[in-house]
């Protein structure tokens, strides 16, 4: 969902300043997600069935292509496509070409050549982490990209209304974040019934789910993609679910947050200063251990249970820091890269 | 299946549940499927998500280096200069617990841009 997110993020500052924007996402989050409602009216949504393999996602992204026209074609991490698609394609498109250049993995970048496959970029946005070619002579950076500007979070006492807390009820908010994959998005429910266990009465504990996640589904329903685990998880976080999306915008109500180390849960903890611990989970690509700072990560369930919990107990202080995101300065840059063309 | 619909998802440009009469359930995960999106792998029979992870699973795998470092980076130890926190410091690879380290496992996988799920 990461990647999601912070295209996400992008294209609803591009639509602000009035351009026209398609997004294509394979993401399985996708089809859940009240895209159109944040991004609004000027953000076209195509999500492709997450199933469809690199093949068919090459042709559908090469007719998109023929059929949009853009003038500004941006892709986000993979210079050659997840799948390698998007390498082929590029010699004959057009549009200018914008890279969101994050960390991956070095392995990948010597394999696959990307030295070389980044060179096909007009631009090289790096949003706020070291990365492999952020000293590209076409790479610039920025600070890390956020989906919402600071007015459109909600003050406290919604967010915590939001998340089914009553007013009267002044004790710790900790929150667990699904996310990553839907495997670990329930997770996180067995995470949140453990702290909920282990708190007792003195902190409230969430379980925040996004929507149309299999994990969003009522307990009665039929549900995808689920393992006998994340099955467990769901009946052990049941009342403790929360269905939001951004979640982002609840974070002024919440004490403690408890995740993983992917861009966007990071950057969003730090950006509003909400107390933070979060598990390394392994990826193919990205490299969240590096992401995470030595304070923010746990190196296993039970040291990120008893870490968040004493978090709760100790009721720490936000830290206060200036809420910046990159997405305006993205977007200058992109509307210069397309004037110089 | 005593009503239930298969949830295998179908579509080409948009994803949605396939809907035909489920036939049995995923025998890893129990998803609903119809007789068209079962799929037989060695003596189980799966839905295509738990049949891939299957793939995954039993697929040869590289060797593992936890200690490879990235000449790509010059200023490697990372979030130096460029972190936002204006705390100056960078990392020590040190800190770093298995946890940790099982996290980094697959930096020398062999199967990049093989999955169109991998990220």
């Amino acid at each position: 969902m990461g990647h999601l997110t912070r295209v996400s993020a992008l294209a609803r500052a591009a639509s602000r300043r009035g351009h026209a924007v398609v997004l294509l996402t394979n993401s399985p989050f996708a089809s859940g997600l009240p895209l159109e409602d944040v991004l609004g009216t000027g953000v076209e949504v195509f999500r492709l069935n997450p199933a469809l393999g690199r093949e068919a996602v090459g042709e559908v992204v090469a007719q998109c292509l023929e059929d949009v026209r853009p003038d500004l074609f941006v892709v986000d991490t993979f210079p050659r496509g997840l799948g390698g698609e998007l390498a082929p394609l590029l010699p004959s498109v057009r549009a200018r070409k914008v890279l969101i250049h994050r960390d991956v993995n070095p392995t990948y970048v010597k394999q696959y050549g990307l030295a070389r496959a980044v060179d096909a970029f007009d631009l090289l946005l790096v949003p706020g982490e070291a990365a492999p070619f952020a000293n590209h002579p076409r790479a610039v950076r920025t600070a890390p990209w956020l989906l919402l500007r600071a007015s459109e979070l909600l003050p406290r006492d919604k967010a915590r209304a939001r998340l089914g807390v009553p007013a009267e009820d002044t004790r710790a908010l900790v929150a667990v974040m699904g996310c990553g994959t839907p495997e670990e998005v329930g997770e996180a429910g067995h995470i949140a019934a453990r702290l909920e266990a282990t708190l007792g009465p003195d902190a409230v504990v969430r379980w925040l789910v996004p929507p149309g996640a299999a994990m969003d589904a009522p307990a009665s329903a039929p549900r995808a993609r689920q393992g006998r685990r994340a099955e467990a998880s769901l009946a052990e976080g049941l009342a403790l679910r929360r269905s939001t999306w951004p979640a982002l915008a609840v974070l002024p109500g919440v004490d403690v947050l408890v995740g993983a180390g992917g861009y966007n849960t990071v950057q969003e903890a730090r950006a509003t200063g909400t107390p933070f611990v979060a598990l390394a989970r392994p990826r193919l690509y990205d490299r969240q251990a590096l992401r995470l700072r030595p304070e923010e990560r746990a190196g296993s369930v039970e040291a990120l249970v008893a870490r968040a919990a004493g978090l709760a107990r100790a009721g720490p202080a936000r830290s206060e820091r200036p809420y910046v995101s990159g997405t305006d300065d993205a977007v200058t840059l992109i509307e210069r890269t397309v004037l110089s063309a | 299946m005593s009503g239930l619909l298969c949830q295998a998802n179908v579509g080409f440009l948009f994803s949605h549940g396939c809907g035909s009469a489920a036939a049995m359930t995923c025998m890893r995960c129990a998803m609903p499927l119809c007789e068209q999106h079962v799929m037989p792998v060695g003596a189980e029979m799966l839905c295509a998500t738990c049949a891939r992870q299957h793939e995954d699973h039993t697929g040869d795998e590289g060797g593992v280096d936890e200690d490879h470092p990235s000449y790509y980076y010059d200023d490697y130890g990372y979030y130096g200069a460029a972190a936002t926190s204006g705390r100056g410091r960078a990392h020590d690879a040190n800190d770093f617990t298995e946890a940790d380290g099982e996290s980094l496992r697959h930096e020398d996988d062999a199967s990049f841009e093989e999955d169109m799920g991998g990220s």
